[in-house]
């Protein structure tokens, strides 16, 4: 239903917000991105997953232009990447990013944390600023925090104040590299809620993550890397049915265990 | 002869006159290295040939006395032509001195700051300048603002080497009092205390200045 | 006929012997005061450790010039005649002293709690675990700050040629008197202190690229 909404009037091509063909990219000598193909449809939820070390978290940090890569094209609605510092710089503004260790500024308060972007990059005014980031802080359920510092907060609140500070640009999509794996397990629930909730409402997400709770909740598709390359990659409903790669089936049986 | 009481708290006014001076050229020499610190350890984080040179100068700096820069300055200058008063050598000695450290102390606060943080500024889009100015420049500023307070002690004890360029700090009064009246341990022994007090009173306010900077936004 | 650059640094490294001496009588103050001080700084509690602070402090927040010339002055008014290289050994000795026992405190001080339990729970006495089990820690793990300290002592030594004792700056002054060339001079006088201090910088940045890779130190070569 989401595609119906938001691809009125595009073509197919514009439709896809991120696509991918052909990536290569090497740290030194060694191959962290292996002929890499992945496009991501405007309200898709892709979440990625795999052992540590196999580029996953390398892929979606090209997809906002944190990364270069060597060879293949990768284009951002429309945009391809790394062409044009100018035309990559305003890609990137149609992203929002999700950090594993929430990279908050610890030295200006939540509140500040989300005006920050809005007020130097968008330009808006400070009391627009204001308002807009408290709407958002609402919706990760903390704006009696605002006026705190990053330090002040647990894991969870400042991941969830991370997550509000991304959204506060209006992003068209959503990159989570990692978000639960740096906190304590009693907190991933309060992140996930919020990630879920987002999903509800029909944002784009990219999420490496090996939480298959909520990838079986939200993902309508689950890639699984493994040295660099895509192995696996099918409708969440598939990929923890019967049918998977062996591959991925062995990661799956490794992390549901613990 | 022995140590006389009311010859020493006679001389303390006199001395305690150029209090004003030392803590003058030691807050302006701070500034001064602070400013050169800062060029040196931008130019060397740049690198290429000028930031090798500059890494290089910094070493050079480093293992070298102040008072053999002092004395360099204050004979070398004047060969050339160029003639500056006492004090403006001085402070030039230990801007130049101090800046090796300074740097050292910049380039520690730069690399403290985690890697996240300007990935993170421009995640958000950040231009550099803005990056810069609202994300990397304040937490450098809290990383070296002990180390900078440290080294302003350290710059104000190095005050009393300029009294062998003459220049009036309280070492240089002590020294006009004890060859007037030729005794040498009494205002030696009071300029000696107002120093050791000074250096105590700012090290315990540059240490209460941490401990607040750590509780605030502490991560 | 004028001295060349070289004949001056020459000159000027005559005074290298002093400058070593003082260096070594220096640390022959300096690292039992740094030993004793910075440990009992780390043992103590209460009185006895601002009695410990307070001497610690005497010798490292005072102006080291300051310092060396009312010990010069005031010792043999107060009937101790001591000769001009034990006092300036003794001053620029302690005042670095008083800078490592830092290092030795904090570093003892940064040692996880679990060492010294897990020395306790061996049934080791108090000195055996400060002996073998936190001392060599601590003074591995701060070998780069003594090398510093090292350093500035070299540096400070060029102090003495105030008190009249013929080190490598009182050389430089000596040849300024019979030679009108102050960029020679003083830039050979730069030069000498350069190649006495840098390789110590540099085998103190060995050190430090050494402990921070353990891996290196337990694999061997």
């Amino acid at each position: 239903m989401n595609h119906e909404k938001s691809g009125q009037g595009m073509n197919t091509q514009s439709d896809c917000i991120v696509d991918i063909q052909g990536l290569n990219k090497w740290f030194g000598a060694l191959h962290v991105l292996n002929d890499v193909d992945l496009t991501v449809a405007s309200g898709a939820r892709v979440v990625v997953c795999g052992p540590s070390g196999s580029g996953k978290s390398t892929l979606i940090r090209c997809i906002n232009g944190l990364e270069s890569y060597q060879r293949g094209t990768l284009c951002l609605a429309g945009t391809t990447l790394g062409l044009n510092a100018r035309e990559t710089a305003a890609a990137r503004r149609l992203t929002g990013m999700v950090f594993q260790s929430f990279n908050l500024f610890p030295h200006l308060t939540v509140l500040s944390n989300c005006t920050l972007a809005l007020r130097r990059v968008a330009g808006k005014s400070h009391r627009e600023a204001q308002d807009i980031a408290m709407a958002h802080l609402e919706k990760v359920r903390i704006p009696e925090k605002a006026g705190s510092y990053p330090g002040q907060l647990s894991g969870g609140q400042q991941q969830r104040v991370a997550i509000a500070r991304a959204l506060c640009l209006n992003p068209r999509i959503m990159l989570f590299d990692e978000p639960t794996s740096a906190l304590d397990p009693e907190m991933i629930k309060e992140v996930l809620d919020v990630m879920v909730a987002l999903a509800r409402d029909g944002m784009t997400m990219v999420c490496v993550t090996h939480e298959m709770g909520f990838a079986r909740e939200v993902a309508d598709q689950v890639v699984f890397m493994d040295g660099g390359r895509i192995l696996d990659r099918a409708p969440a409903r598939d990929f923890f049915g019967a049918s998977g790669h062996p591959r991925s089936r062995l990661f799956l049986e490794t992390i549901l265990k613990h | 002869m022995g140590f006389d009481l009311a010859f020493a708290l006679s001389s303390v006014p006199t001395i305690l006159g150029a209090v004003g001076t030392t803590l003058c050229v030691a807050f302006v020499s701070c500034i001064g290295a602070a400013a050169i610190g800062f060029f040196f350890e931008m130019v060397r984080r740049a690198g290429g040939i000028a930031g090798l040179t500059v890494g290089f100068v910094i070493d050079f700096i480093r293992s070298t006395p102040v008072l053999a820069w002092l004395y360099f300055l204050y004979f070398v200058l004047p060969f050339y032509g160029i003639r500056l008063g006492s004090m403006t050598v001085g402070v030039m000695g230990l801007s130049l001195y101090y800046s090796g450290y300074l740097a050292e102390v910049f380039k520690a606060g730069i690399d403290a700051i985690p890697k996240g943080q300007s990935e993170a500024a421009r995640a958000l889009s950040l231009s550099r300048r803005h990056a810069v100015i609202y994300v990397i420049a304040p937490q450098m500023l809290r990383n070296i603002a002990a180390p900078l307070g440290n080294y302003f002690v350290s710059i104000l004890k190095a005050t009393p080497y300029l009294a062998v360029l003459a220049v009036p700090e309280m070492l240089g009064r002590a020294f006009d009092i004890a060859s007037e009246t030729y005794r040498y341990t009494e205002p030696l022994v009071v300029a000696g205390l107002i120093f050791l007090v000074l250096a105590l009173a700012i090290s315990n306010g540059v240490k209460r200045l941490e401990r607040r900077l750590l509780a605030v936004g502490s991560r | 006929m004028p001295a060349s650059l070289f004949d001056i640094w020459l000159g000027i490294l005559q005074g290298l012997g002093t400058t070593v001496t003082v260096t070594l009588y220096g640390l022959m103050f300096a690292v039992p005061f740094a030993l004793v001080f910075g440990i009992a700084q780390f043992l103590t509690h209460g009185v006895a450790r601002l009695l410990v602070t307070s001497v610690i402090e005497f010798w490292r927040s005072s102006a080291v010039i300051i310092l060396l010339f009312v010990f010069y002055y005031a010792l043999p008014v107060v009937g101790i005649t001591l000769s001009a290289m034990t006092v300036s050994a003794m001053v620029l000795g302690l005042n670095a002293g008083g800078y490592a026992s830092q290092a030795v405190r904090a570093g003892l001080q940064a040692l996880p709690s679990g060492q010294r339990e897990a020395g306790a729970a061996l049934g080791l006495s108090r000195a055996a675990i400060l002996v073998l089990i936190e001392l060599p820690q601590a003074l591995v793990a701060m070998s780069p700050t003594f090398v510093n300290t090292l350093i500035q002592l070299v540096k400070a030594t060029a102090l003495v040629s105030l008190v009249t004792l013929t080190d490598m700056t009182f050389r430089a002054k000596e040849i300024a008197q019979v030679e009108y060339n102050p960029v020679a001079i003083y830039t050979a006088l730069l030069l000498a202190f350069f190649v006495v201090c840098y390789p110590i910088a540099l085998a103190g940045r060995w050190l430090e690229a050494r402990i921070a890779a353990p891996g290196s130190r337990s694999h061997g070569i």
